[in-house]
């Protein structure tokens, strides 16, 4: 009689359980033909105030005799923006997919900061999406075609994945912007890129201040700075060791393995900043020199001639950091780190980074040189 | 006392306490403790597992002078039933609904999270039928439920180790304390994170003489400290202080980040796990409301009992109907829940020593 009451109280509740289970899938439903994977974002800020704003949504649909499709607008917000494309598409516009956001030059010089509290907000939104500063109209370069590419979103988001991969720009998501900008002692970097003909190339890196780009590293400096933000373990990096009438002494490093340790010393006026770098590379490239890199000696000389260059760039890098404002390698980390939190709080670190001494050493090892002596 | 064939072993113990007293409040509690706390707010969270500790050493001291009896034995000896009606009242209203809000919360952040646009009242409605169907059964069955769940979620933790190259020490920064807003409310929120410990005194009678309950309890909320403090100090150093304080979830954010090749943004899938912590914290808290209520209503089957508690709460869990709210409800039930956690052993205590034994009394 228990078996039986406790049977028949338990088959409506199973029935009702299947049945929520399964009638919950109606809800909210996300079908692949009808869904506009927004895959990129281009954002440019208008003279009159409001954005402009594109989106490159791919078509997957057997009908459609395109492969992407690019809506444009401009709004207040970007999410007004998206309410007005919605109307231009028939497709429902999700951001799940979303994998680049690229920012126009007018934009990022206003400051981002209302924009990354929209991207931040959005819980459909990855915080691995990438970030990149166009040098230039965004929305043109997201529009814009390139015959010998795949579809301009996915060209652009491998190529940010491959150089960043290979530092020769920083990795830019979503979560490190963001986790730059609110914390004091650092401030947040892009990748810049640019067209050039009929391809994008990487133009360096975007500098910010805060929220605001305040300058630009060409990309010839791209190695050093990665060296100064911090360490990585595969690099390439060509050198100008010196310039002679006729020849360059040039060497090229790969498969190099970059640290650091930034130490801070002294307080006040006369506080000073020591940043120690530590390269391991093989040369694979040596040309216009004098120096026989069989020889222990001359490869001792060659580790002491490009410690010494990168000394000096890194040095003259960090002072146009400094000029710009920008303490995009987190000086002010160590700073902060180093006082006592009152002294931190009293310092207008914005005032005195650019003041502060700042010294780099560089100790280059070369593993081996080849296969040649 | 009712008629218990199968009794808990140390083990289901450990993991049945360890799995009520973690829930979905993992996933902000390094946003809690930052705003609360401030810098290093982490390092806040031993004087909690104290706090527990000691409360947990109170109800050790009634389960001793109590000789394991169950704490409604030890009530209903001493004092007469209809005055501890209201006791008994107060109780499974407390526990019932905290069982309830528990599920809300989790329903609520599941819709923003995946579907915005889906009643949650749906989702609502499985999950108290889980939850359900799974208290009926009883406190073996489920410990034996949370065993399983215990098994799908502690993954999460060893899987962690994918983020430790964007945690830095140097964000973490040597400050400690400074700019917190030390609020009583964030305060006693962290601590509600502990909550389910208390728990333990309705085991008294379900245990093995020799599985050591207290001893149990004492290391299940070790190892919720253990776990809290892991995730804390792991989201201190990955999203630092300043953006710490700005996140609602940053538990969620710092899975996202997780992506290999063939899937990416699990944070979705990790919080679908949370559902099973979730679904053993909720269980045990309607178990105790039914326990609770059975003590007032003794004619009516579990069954029954367990019915009417979730559909009692399922409709006045309707009420609260965004986030925030939820979120106030479950801060006022939380400090009704300490006062609990704390009153409970202290009245029974009193009673332990005060008053002897009806039967006693009447040989004496």
């Amino acid at each position: 009689m228990r078996n039986f009451s406790s049977r028949y109280m338990r088959l409506p509740l199973l029935l009702i359980f299947a049945g929520s289970l399964l009638l919950g899938g109606c809800g909210d439903q996300r079908i692949l033909e009808q869904v506009g994977l927004i895959q990129t974002t281009s954002y440019d800020l208008l003279p009159n105030g409001e954005l402009k704003i594109a989106v490159a949504i791919p078509r997957v649909e057997a009908e459609s005799n395109q492969e992407r499709e690019v809506l444009r607008t401009s709004a207040p917000t970007s999410k007004q923006a998206r309410i007005q494309m919605s109307r231009q598409t028939s497709l429902q516009l999700v951001s799940g997919q979303l994998r680049v956001t690229l920012l126009g030059k007018s934009f990022v010089q206003a400051g981002i900061g209302d924009h990354l509290d929209t991207q931040t907000r959005d819980p459909a939104i990855s915080p691995l999406m990438k970030i990149a500063v166009v040098n230039g109209d965004a929305e043109q370069l997201l529009n814009q075609r390139y015959s010998q590419h795949p579809r301009t979103d996915l060209y652009i988001e491998r190529l940010l994945g491959k150089e960043s991969d290979s530092h020769s720009i920083p990795k830019a998501t979503l979560y490190e912007f963001v986790r730059d900008y609110y914390d004091d002692g650092i401030d947040p970097v892009a990748p810049m890129i640019r067209r050039a003909g009929e391809n994008i190339v990487i133009d360096g890196i975007a500098l910010f201040k805060d929220d605001r780009y305040v300058g630009r590293i060409p990309e010839k400096d791209a190695m050093i700075f990665a060296c100064l933000h911090g360490g990585f373990k595969q690099g390439e990096l060509g050198i100008r060791l010196r310039k002679k009438e006729k020849s360059t002494e040039a060497v090229v490093l790969t498969s190099l393995v970059s640290s650091r340790s930034i130490k801070v010393t002294g307080a006040g006026d006369k506080m000073k900043v020591a940043i120690d770098m530590h390269l391991n590379a093989t040369v694979s490239e040596y040309i216009g020199g004098d120096l026989k890199l069989g020889k222990p000696r001359d490869l001792k000389k060659l580790e002491q001639k490009i410690s010494a260059y990168m000394a000096a760039q890194a040095e003259l890098l960090v002072k146009k950091l400094q000029q710009a404002g920008a303490d995009s390698i987190g000086i002010g980390s160590y700073v902060r780190n180093h006082m006592g939190y009152p002294a931190w709080k009293k310092t207008n670190w914005g005032e005195r980074y650019p003041r502060i001494e700042v010294h780099c050493k560089v100790k280059t090892r070369i593993n081996n040189v080849g296969k040649m002596k | 006392m009712p008629t218990v064939k199968e009794k808990l072993s140390s083990f289901h113990v450990l993991i049945l306490i360890y799995m009520t007293q973690t829930g979905v409040v993992i996933i902000s509690l390094g946003q809690m403790l930052a705003q609360t706390f401030g810098l290093n707010g982490w390092l806040a969270l031993p004087a909690y597992c104290i706090a527990v500790t000691v409360n947990l050493l109170l109800i050790g001291l009634i389960y001793r002078m109590g000789q394991g009896k169950s704490i409604f034995e030890i009530m209903e000896q001493r004092l007469p039933k209809a005055l501890l009606a209201p006791l008994y009242l107060a109780l499974t209203a407390v526990w019932s609904m905290l069982a309830c809000l528990v599920a809300i919360e989790y329903v609520f952040i599941f819709q923003m999270i995946a579907f915005p646009t889906t009643n949650p009242v749906w989702f609502k409605l499985v999950i108290d039928l889980l939850a359900m169907l799974l208290c009926v059964k009883g406190v073996y069955t489920m410990s034996k439920a949370s065993t399983v769940f215990f098994y799908l979620t502690v993954w999460m933790y060893p899987f962690s180790c994918l983020l430790f190259h964007e945690f830095s020490w140097k964000r973490m920064t040597p400050f400690f304390f400074h700019e917190g807003d030390f609020s009583p409310m964030g305060m006693t929120g962290i601590y509600t994170a502990f909550l389910g410990f208390e728990l333990v005194m309705l085991l008294f009678g379900y245990v093995e003489r020799s599985a050591k309950l207290m001893k149990m309890a004492i290391w299940a909320n070790l190892l919720v400290f253990a776990s809290y403090m892991y995730i804390c100090l792991l989201v201190f150093g990955f999203f630092g202080f300043g953006e710490l304080q700005h996140m609602q979830f940053p538990l969620i954010d710092m899975f996202a980040f997780v992506k290999f090749p063939f899937i990416e943004r699990i944070e979705n899938m990790l919080y679908g796990l949370l559902l099973f912590t979730m679904l053993s914290t909720m269980s045990m808290y309607y178990w105790s409301a039914s326990e609770a209520s059975g003590r007032l209503f003794t004619r009516v089957k579990p069954e029954y009992r367990g019915l009417a508690l979730v559909a009692g709460t399922f409709f006045v869990g309707l009420i609260p109907d965004t986030l925030a709210d939820v979120n106030v409800w479950l801060t006022w039930l939380g400090i009704a829940e300490i006062c609990i956690s704390f009153g409970l052993p202290l009245f029974l205590l009193a009673l332990l020593m005060i008053r002897k034994e009806k039967g006693k009394t009447a040989h004496a």
